[in-house]
């Protein structure tokens, strides 16, 4: 018998070797996603996961994410662009630091780190990491500033691609000016090691691709990756009907500036027979004199985020699929691309959150099946920044973001809102901090965290509740700095489906008096007062009066619906008593009262 | 090196979803292996037909293999199953008023940011069984709220007129001071004398409400149902004869005797992957093998890997029973075997673009894959694996399955085609693909433990693991492979050489730049005061001889996530043990992370003491080259480019020392090692094939 039968056909990029190189770039920004979870300090990091590893190539096109947050990595290909403008000898060990939000950055406050990888002398990938800080020097202690009319109120250090490595010896002075800036130096320390062991680690480990499989070969996958990724998004939107949507949705009033609320405008425009969705967002207000002002990343990535929501869950985000989307931007628009100096403090979060929806809410226009209700949002208490000083550690300074929001996700044609969704723009990813964790850290005290009942949006699939959350300090006074949104405008629903509740949020003095807090601002809390808010649920999913009975029965049972709520939102009436494990469906009321509330919605 | 005796016979069971495996080791250390389907409605039955089937082979009697034996050692998984099926008992749970969704909420996370498809998760304790309790404490331990005893009273009635089975009380911050859990568990010994619960500080003193909750709310649930079971096992095998010790196997990889475990049953959870690890270090050991050791234990659906590093098996605070972020989280510390869903029966299919995919669905093992001619048509790995040759079709499981090759080329073919490759390639892409999973999940549990794969030796299990890896082993260039030949029954082998082993943890924050070394060793002595009560029980029984050894789980300052450093001595006593902890810590994390923080205050938070209880250990013999007869050679495809001729060998007629050199496949009744060109095979006297990979 011979010993070798020669294969039947060879390509340059055979299946196998397809699948497996994609399995091995995720890899390498699974480890470098690792790495900066177990080693960064800071909450923001450690616990609640806001950061996001990512690869671009040389060329700068988006080329491996993972598990990323997309508000992070969406953009990352931006930010590599703008170090390879601002640098014409970048080298191998170099490192830069980027949080510049007018040269492809989200917001200030995620600094980002870039290694560039070169292979046998040619620089071709680049690693980066992502990562919200604690502080970055601001002129309030919070990373998000809603009031400051431009950068320079705002007060952050901007790093515009700056190299902070070369030859893999870090550059001190900049270290130094960070430390001599930003409010609790040590974390900032920590969590900046932090990304550079994670970009350091994915160097290492694209070395070893290239190693094994060779230069030529990995470019050559890259290329069908591309191809691959866009055949999958073309196919996706080839699926879709034609037609364009125009969607407009509203951030809460701002005053003084804006007592109205601030619009976003999106029109959208799907051509399956091309197999290309542009998104526009030409037609919005001139970039505004306070810190909602979205970057031209924020703008991109959660366009494009809303439109993924909407397609099957497993086409690659890269540069390929991104080859069927078109953007429009205007300079100088609030969504858009910012003109320097105006403030993109807040951009990843508040009309980010409304833009997000705004695309992922109109796509429902397509018809049934198609799109998502709007998400709860809105950074209230459970998303505010504490700082002070922590007399049980003798006076030492904090200051942290608290990530237990619980604003409830929107409802798909599904399945119901995912419950610990958070924001549109984390999607659920982030980590909830540990209650005893942060009391143990933070001189914080919680008082309940309760999920609100009839808060969610009805629908046949209903939005996930929203969350009370009240706290207080346990010591010495607190000061908390937020920008909710969504006490006025509520997660809308789709398709015949109900908003969510409007949020709010109330001081609690020690006698027990509520005030009702602004929805932008910082507040000092004394000992033995409270803030307590109510956060957003998300908008529901068609006809509640279509949802199954049992359905609701179940959400009556587990007390997330009052039977109230029951009988005049979804029409279903009950027979006994949840008291004693009896209570029913009672088909015959509930097809009568049916019947009622959709005469009454005809009328 | 380990006390080498066996007084009497030993008998270790692994009751899995599908197969009771039982190994019996003779006086002279012979293991021999009896397997029968596991019988979920009565357990014993199965139990009994896999004994016989070992006494058979051992040509005895079941009354004589039990009369021989002294100690009995079972695994299970019942209480693993409880949990995934929902199959448990009616459980309120108790919370500080305030929080009564710590068990809806979980820690938040998902895979996935554009996946609107799946609902979120039900909790373990659905919310209408979840009762508020007016107390609060806070994190230094002071009473914020005393515990409102009228209003808790009331609830205990309403628990009672509802006809709770079980119940697990979590209050926040009772691990900084226990007394009103204390409090609760005493009115419901006097008001539900026979309603068994379960306090958080007791079971599981850590931080974090959510784990410490669901440890609560899994060990209090599971309390009826493996209280019963275990007695009825018990009660069977004493009317069976037997009349030596029973022990059960654990989370951590040890052994219980039966009234610990009925007391807190959560530590039968996840036992069997517990138990590979086990085996693999002794194995390992065996063939002089003390570094680092990855041990696999590949099933027809699920690949299970762990970590033995110095001796040391890899332990996880993170188990999740059933999918990360959305099963339960079991909250104690188990031995870290990461699942992944990948096996013999992994359904390889492509999507609209053509890239292959194999797994995540699996046909199982019905319909089972095409090949097995039960109605599967989908393409498996199994399937992959008869195309390639690694299978003879007339020799799977030892000739007690046809196989249809046919039927395997048609189901190759539906990927073959569409990509325009031949059946070969196909099948050796799919192979191919799915050991990226495999490698994956090695690579993930190796980065998280701060190990290199290619430091270390492979231990594989399990019926699948030996067609692909070598392979596999191969691409993380490991040092060697080792397959046990009873690499089938892995587990059942691991609970031969397990330990009696008890933990006791409690929490005491301290940092190293104020580091309180009074409070620290007052725990460990009240840590000690635990484990020597239950010592004195095992000392009754004859177990007379333990060690006790500590860790801690630290952190730098502002850190979240910690680290598990093993004390330098019993207690924190003088200045250089207490210098040797936080060098310990700096060092564990340089090795992890490949950074230390000399600059940073450590902090440290969760105490752990564990007793172990050595055991005899079994030796092991080896029983090969009884048989003369050789085997045709055949094609096998050992790489994408072509086929090579590979000599086939039947595992009796290979004998102890005897070099098989790739290409080559070695077909044992229960498993099948593939050896590609360029490594090779010895016979061990240990009963192992240790697999060189680069000759």
């Amino acid at each position: 018998m011979d010993t070798k039968v020669k294969a039947s056909s060879t390509t340059d990029i055979s299946p196998m070797l397809l699948a497996v190189l994609a399995n091995r770039f995720d890899g390498v920004v699974r480890e470098m996603t690792n790495t900066m979870l177990r080693t960064g300090r800071s909450a923001v990091i450690n616990s609640a996961r806001d950061f996001s590893c990512g690869i671009t190539t040389a060329s700068n096109e988006l080329f491996a994410t993972a598990e990323g947050l997309p508000a992070h990595t969406y953009g990352l290909n931006l930010q590599t662009a703008a170090m390879c403008e601002f640098h014409d000898d970048i080298a191998e060990g170099d490192a830069y630091l980027h949080n510049d939000p007018y040269s492809g950055n989200s917001h200030p406050a995620d600094h980002t780190l870039i290694a560039p990888v070169f292979w046998q002398g040619r620089h071709l990938f680049n690693v980066c990491a992502k990562a919200h800080q604690a502080d970055i020097g601001n002129s309030l202690p919070s990373t998000y500033h809603a009031t400051a009319r431009d950068v320079y109120e705002e007060g952050a250090l901007i790093f515009p691609a700056v190299r902070v490595q070369r030859n893999y010896q870090q550059n001190d002075d900049i270290i130094r000016m960070c430390q001599r800036r930003i409010r609790v130096p040590d974390f900032w320390y920590g969590d900046h090691l932090a990304m550079l062991g994670a970009v350091r680690n994915g160097e290492k480990r694209v070395h070893d691709i290239f190693k094994k499989y060779g230069a030529e070969t990995v470019e050559q996958f890259v290329d069908e990756w591309f191809d691959y990724s866009e055949k999958r998004m073309r196919h996706a939107i080839c699926a879709l009907p034609a037609k364009t949507i125009v969607r407009q949705g509203f951030h809460d009033p701002m005053p003084p500036m804006m007592p109205d609320g601030i619009p976003v405008n999106v029109k959208l425009t799907i051509d399956p027979e091309a197999g290309v969705v542009e998104i526009d967002l030409t037609d919005n207000i001139d970039n505004m004199d306070n810190g909602l002002n979205l970057s031209e990343s924020c703008s991109i990535s959660n366009s494009v985020a809303g439109v993924f929501n909407c397609l099957p869950s497993d086409i690659p985000r890269n540069g390929g699929s991104y080859r069927c989307i078109s953007m429009k931007l205007r300079e100088g628009a609030a969504i858009g691309i910012p003109k320097f100096p105006h403030s993109c403090s807040v951009a990843t979060t508040n009309l980010s959150d409304r833009l997000l929806n705004a695309v992922q809410s109109g796509l429902s226009d397509l018809g049934e099946g198609y799109g998502l209700a709007e998400g709860g949002l809105g950074m209230g208490p459970g998303f505010s920044v504490i700082s002070g000083n922590d007399a049980r550690h003798a006076g030492h300074a904090y200051v942290n973001q608290l990530i237990l929001g619980n604003n409830g996700g929107p409802a798909g044609p599904e399945c119901d809102g995912w419950l610990t969704y958070g924001l549109p723009v984390v999607a659920g990813l982030m980590y909830r901090d540990s209650l005893e964790i942060s009391e143990l850290t933070y001189p914080i005290r919680y008082r309940e965290i309760r999920l609100e009942q009839d808060s969610m949006g009805a629908g046949r699939n209903r939005g996930a509740p929203g969350a009370r959350v009240t706290y207080g300090p346990s010591h010495d006074p607190m000061t908390v700095v937020f920008a909710a949104d969504g006490q006025v405008n509520p997660a809308r629903g789709v398709r015949g489906g109900r908003s969510g509740n409007t949020g709010e949020m109330h001081m609690i003095d020690a006698d027990g008096n509520a005030t009702r807090a602004p929805s932008v601002g910082a507040i000092v809390l004394q000992a033995g007062s409270w803030l307590s808010g109510l956060e957003l649920a998300g908008g529901g999913y068609g006809d509640p009066l279509e949802r199954e009975p049992e359905r609701v029965l179940e959400d009556v049972i587990e007390r997330y619906v009052s039977e109230n709520c029951a009988r005049d939102i979804y029409g279903v009436v009950f027979s006994g008593s949840a008291d004693d494990d009896s209570l029913n469906v009672d088909v015959g009321a509930t097809a009568k009262q049916r019947e009622q509330l959709r005469m009454v919605d005809v009328s | 090196m380990i006390e080498q005796s066996n007084r009497g016979w030993r008998i270790s069971v692994d009751t899995g979803g599908t197969f009771t495996d039982v190994v019996v080791a003779d006086a002279n250390g012979r293991f021999t292996i009896g397997k029968a389907p596991t019988t979920p409605d009565r357990i014993f039955v199965g139990l009994r037909a896999a004994l016989e089937a070992a006494a058979r082979t051992l040509e005895l009697d079941l009354a004589e293999v039990l009369k021989r034996a002294d100690l009995f050692i079972y695994g299970t998984t019942r209480a693993t199953n409880a949990i995934v099926t929902g199959n448990i008992a009616k459980t309120a749970f108790l919370t500080t008023h305030g929080f009564p969704d710590v068990l809806v909420l979980r820690e938040g996370g998902k895979f996935n940011p554009h996946d609107f498809s799946r609902p979120f998760p039900k909790p373990y304790i659905p919310r209408r069984f979840t009762y508020e309790i007016n107390e609060r404490i806070d994190a230094q331990g002071q009473i914020v709220t005393p515990l409102d005893e009228a209003q808790a009273l009331h609830v205990i009635g309403q628990l009672k007129s509802k006809a709770y089975e079980a119940i697990a009380v979590s209050f926040f911050w009772a691990t900084a001071n226990a007394k009103h859990e204390t409090r609760i568990g005493e009115l419901l010994s006097r008001e539900l004398p026979n309603v068994p619960y379960t306090l958080s500080h007791e079971l599981n003193p850590i931080l974090r409400e959510y784990r410490r909750g669901s440890s609560a709310a899994i060990d209090a649930s599971l309390k009826p149902l493996m209280q019963a079971h275990l007695r009825d096992l018990q009660s069977d095998l004493r009317q069976e004869g037997y009349g030596g010790e029973i022990l059960i196997s654990t989370t951590i990889g040890g052994c219980l005797d039966i009234d610990t475990v009925i007391a807190r049953p959560i530590h039968t959870v996840r036992s069997g992957p517990a138990m590979g690890p086990v085996a693999g270090r002794r194995y390992a050991e065996l063939e002089g093998k003390t570094g680092s050791v990855l041990v696999v234990d590949t099933g027809g659906t699920t690949f299970d890997v762990s970590l033995v590093r110095d001796g040391a098996i890899a332990i996880t605070q993170e188990t999740w029973i059933g999918e990360r972020f959305t099963g339960h989280m079991l909250g104690i510390p188990a031995v870290d075997a990461r699942s992944v869903g990948s096996g013999g029966g992994s359904i390889a299919w492509l999507d609209e673009a053509n890239l292959l995919h194999v797994g995540p669905q699996s046909a199982g093992a019905n319909p089972g894959p095409a090949c097995y001619g039960q109605g599967g048509k989908l393409p498996t790995v199994t399937d992959a694996a008869l195309v390639l040759g690694y299978i003879d079709p007339d020799y799977f499981l030892g000739g007690r399955m046809q196989l249809d090759p046919s039927a395997a080329a048609t189901a190759i073919a539906t990927i073959a085609k569409p990509l325009g490759i031949s059946s070969q390639e196909a099948a050796y892409s799919i192979f191919a693909v799915s050991n990226e999973t495999m490698i994956n999940a090695i690579k993930d549990i190796t980065v998280s433990e701060g190990s290199d794969p290619s430091e270390a030796v492979l231990v594989a299990g399990g019926g699948a693991a030996g067609l692909n890896i070598v392979t596999i082993a191969r691409e993380l260039q490991c040092e060697a492979v080792l397959v046990p030949r009873t690499a089938s029954v892995l587990s059942a082998c691991g609970m031969q050489f397990s330990d009696i082993q008890a933990e006791q943890s409690a929490t005491v924050p301290t940092r190293s730049d104020k580091f309180d070394r009074a409070a620290v060793n007052h725990t460990l002595d009240e840590i000690d005061n635990a484990l020597k009560a239950f010592a004195g029980r095992l000392a009754e029984r004859g177990f007379d001889q333990y060690v006790l050894s500590y860790r801690v789980d630290a952190h730098y300052a502002a850190q979240v996530w910690d680290i598990a450093v093993d004390l330098p001595a019993a207690r924190i006593d003088s200045d250089g043990i207490e210098e040797a902890l936080f060098e310990a810590f700096h060092a564990a994390h340089r090795r992890i992370f490949s950074v230390e923080d000399r600059a940073s205050p450590i902090e440290f938070l969760n105490w752990t003491g564990r007793l172990s209880v050595r055991l005899p250990q079994a030796v092991i013999t080896t029983s090969g080259g009884r048989s003369e007869k050789s085997q045709p050679s055949r094609n096998v495809w050992f790489d994408i480019a072509g086929a090579d001729d590979a000599a086939i060998y039947r595992g009796d007629t290979i004998k102890v020392g005897q070099l098989i050199a790739g290409p080559a496949i070695i077909e044992e009744e229960t498993t099948t090692l593939v050896l590609p060109r360029g490594t090779r095979a010895t016979l061990t006297n240990n009963d192992s094939y240790f697999v060189e990979l680069e000759v």
